[in-house]
């Protein structure tokens, strides 16, 4: 090996970011890159749970957040929610010290090659514990699951993720998600998921002039400068106009879910709409899932909305010129 | 009940472990008169130490401004190095950024120090004096960043690579320790450069070198994380 070619080499594995001299033209697996995405917010979720305040009894502690979701759902909800909380007032540090530590457990799990079945499964059992006991299955049963304010619960969209990412799958499909589930599957989970996110924008106390105002005009408090006063032009755009925002987003909605039917031209545009509409909601409605006010124990539905929507990206030079034909050549070989 | 006391004894014992550790490699790579990684390893060993200091309040000493000074001089060798690693190879983000950030985040937390009391078997914090506190944006997204890093770490098919990948010449140009045409001794001025050697090979294990930037990325995010 040349002195130069050496120098290389070492370089290269100084700063691995970099794409190395050796595996030039190696296309990067996106499926294990959007994997191990998750699994830095699955981390980030643990870090979270780490906060003083989730050791802590008593109403400002992770236990009466826990008992303050039961109230308002039907009774037979509010009654396992209560026997949740009851378990974490009982013991906060242990509890609490397990929640993390399973967290934790699906981070690096999926970061381990051997693992990652195993801590995707375990992903989608927690994601869905969490999302009743944790979450009040989204608001759901109460009425007031609107996307705008992370209905029907962040923490699904971790399941579903866990999901469209598990291992495998033929690496030519026209977009990341189809690579497990089949194009046909993931375009099911597509559609479903933005109807239900367009029919939750319409339904219940989210829909009402104003809902919207109220949802935003409660968090400012312990929120930076900035993000405080973005929350109050928000709070003034939206007053009175909750109705006609509960519309327009189920409509995006609507016009997203289609989107990935249309030519990859087309489907790229819907899917950068929905990133930019979720990410304004992020910000400005869910302020980021109240982590900087210092009380939250996840990025709300935001974040893992913005991965779940990178997953449907067209990819070039895959399957033909739309992902529409590519179901029909993947039902052709009988996937 | 406030917060298990613990739980930053077990942060400040893992900072101190990755100081330790990086002392280690910094002693045998200066041993060997090869400066390669020494710099991370410098950097790595004061982070540790400060970081326990901020966990463990007991266990930090130094004046602040001092830490400030050290940190300061670490992010501009960093981004000098981050600079020249884009001039040589072009666009691309340096490994050396990721340091840059980490001693930029050290330097925050010296001006925004948050208070850790202890007492009754817990640990409570309290605000910087005179009420200024990190942006709690920044804070977010530095730990965000630190938390990205500590998983792309780990995933790596370059094991470390990410800590100081040229620390070990034979690893460096291999890929596996121990291994190529300069896995005999290396670089020592006597005959003690064999034992060095020898001793490297055991210390600077490539996985051990990934865990510990992931233990002091973990270790960092979750101290800004209390900051906000």
């Amino acid at each position: 090996m040349a002195i130069a070619d050496v120098e290389v080499e070492r370089e290269a594995r100084a700063y691995p970011l970099r794409p190395s001299p050796r595996s030039t033209g190696q296309p990067r697996d996106l499926q294990r890159t959007f994997q191990l995405l998750l699994a830095t917010v699955w981390l980030l979720d643990a870090v979270l749970q780490l906060q003083p305040f989730m050791f802590t009894r008593g109403s400002s502690g992770f236990s009466g957040m826990l008992h303050g979701l039961a109230t308002g759902n039907p009774g037979w909800v509010a009654r396992t929610i209560d026997w949740n909380g009851s378990i974490v007032a009982h013991q906060p540090v242990l509890t609490n010290t397990a929640f993390a530590s399973i967290q934790f457990l699906i981070a690096f799990g999926i970061v381990w090659k051997r693992s990652t079945r195993y801590a995707l499964g375990l992903s989608v059992v927690w994601a869905l514990g969490v999302w009743w006991f944790g979450e009040a299955a989204g608001q759901v049963f109460q009425g007031g699951a609107t996307p705008f304010g992370g209905g029907p619960g962040g923490v699904l969209f971790y399941a579903v993720l866990a999901v469209l990412l598990w291992p495998g799958g033929r690496s030519d499909e026209p977009f990341v998600a189809a690579r497990t589930v089949g194009v046909r599957a993931a375009q099911v989970i597509w559609v479903v998921v933005w109807g239900l996110l367009a029919v939750l924008a319409l339904v219940g106390s989210g829909r009402s002039p104003q809902a919207l105002h109220d949802l935003v005009a409660n968090l400012d408090n312990g929120q930076p400068g900035w993000l405080a006063h973005i929350d109050r032009i928000s709070a003034s755009t939206f007053l009175h106009h909750g109705t006609t925002m509960a519309i327009l987003l189920a409509v995006v909605c609507v016009v997203v879910a289609v989107g990935v039917f249309l030519p990859p031209a087309v489907t790229q545009v819907t899917l950068v709409v929905a990133m930019v509409v979720f990410a304004a909601i992020w910000v400005a409605v869910q302020n980021f899932g109240g982590i900087l006010a210092g009380g939250a124990t996840d990025p709300n539905s935001g974040l893992p909305v913005l991965l779940f929507t990178l997953v449907y990206w067209p990819l070039a030079g895959r399957h033909g010129s739309s992902t529409a034909e590519a179901a029909v050549a993947t039902g052709a070989v009988g996937d | 009940m406030g917060p298990p006391t613990w739980l930053y004894y077990l942060f400040g014992g893992l900072m101190l472990a990755v100081a330790a550790y990086c002392l280690v490699l910094l002693v045998l790579s200066v041993a060997a008169r090869r400066p390669a990684g020494r710099d991370v390893d410098i950097s790595h060993t004061l982070m540790g130490t400060a970081m326990a200091g901020m966990f463990v309040p007991a266990w930090a000493f130094g004046p602040p401004g001092l830490w400030e000074l050290a940190f300061g001089v670490l992010l501009v060798w960093f981004v000098v190095r981050s600079i020249q690693s884009v001039q040589r190879f072009g666009l691309h983000v340096p490994h050396a950024s990721v340091h840059a950030v980490m001693s930029f985040a050290m330097i925050l937390m010296y001006w925004f120090p948050m208070g850790l009391t202890s007492g009754s078997g817990s640990m409570s914090m309290s605000g910087a004096p005179g009420g200024v506190h990190l942006d709690s944006g920044l804070g977010l997204l530095l730990a965000l960043v630190f938390l990205g890093s500590a998983i792309f770490t780990l995933a790596s098919p370059n094991k470390g690579a990410s800590h100081h990948g040229t620390h070990l010449p034979a690893y460096a140009m291999s890929g596996a320790p121990g291994s190529g045409p300069s896995s005999g001794p290396h670089g020592g001025p006597d005959g003690s450069a064999g034992e060095i050697g020898e001793i490297e090979a055991h210390v600077a294990i490539p996985w051990l070198e990934d865990l510990s930037h992931v233990v002091m990325c973990i270790g960092m995010a979750f101290m800004l994380i209390l900051m906000i």
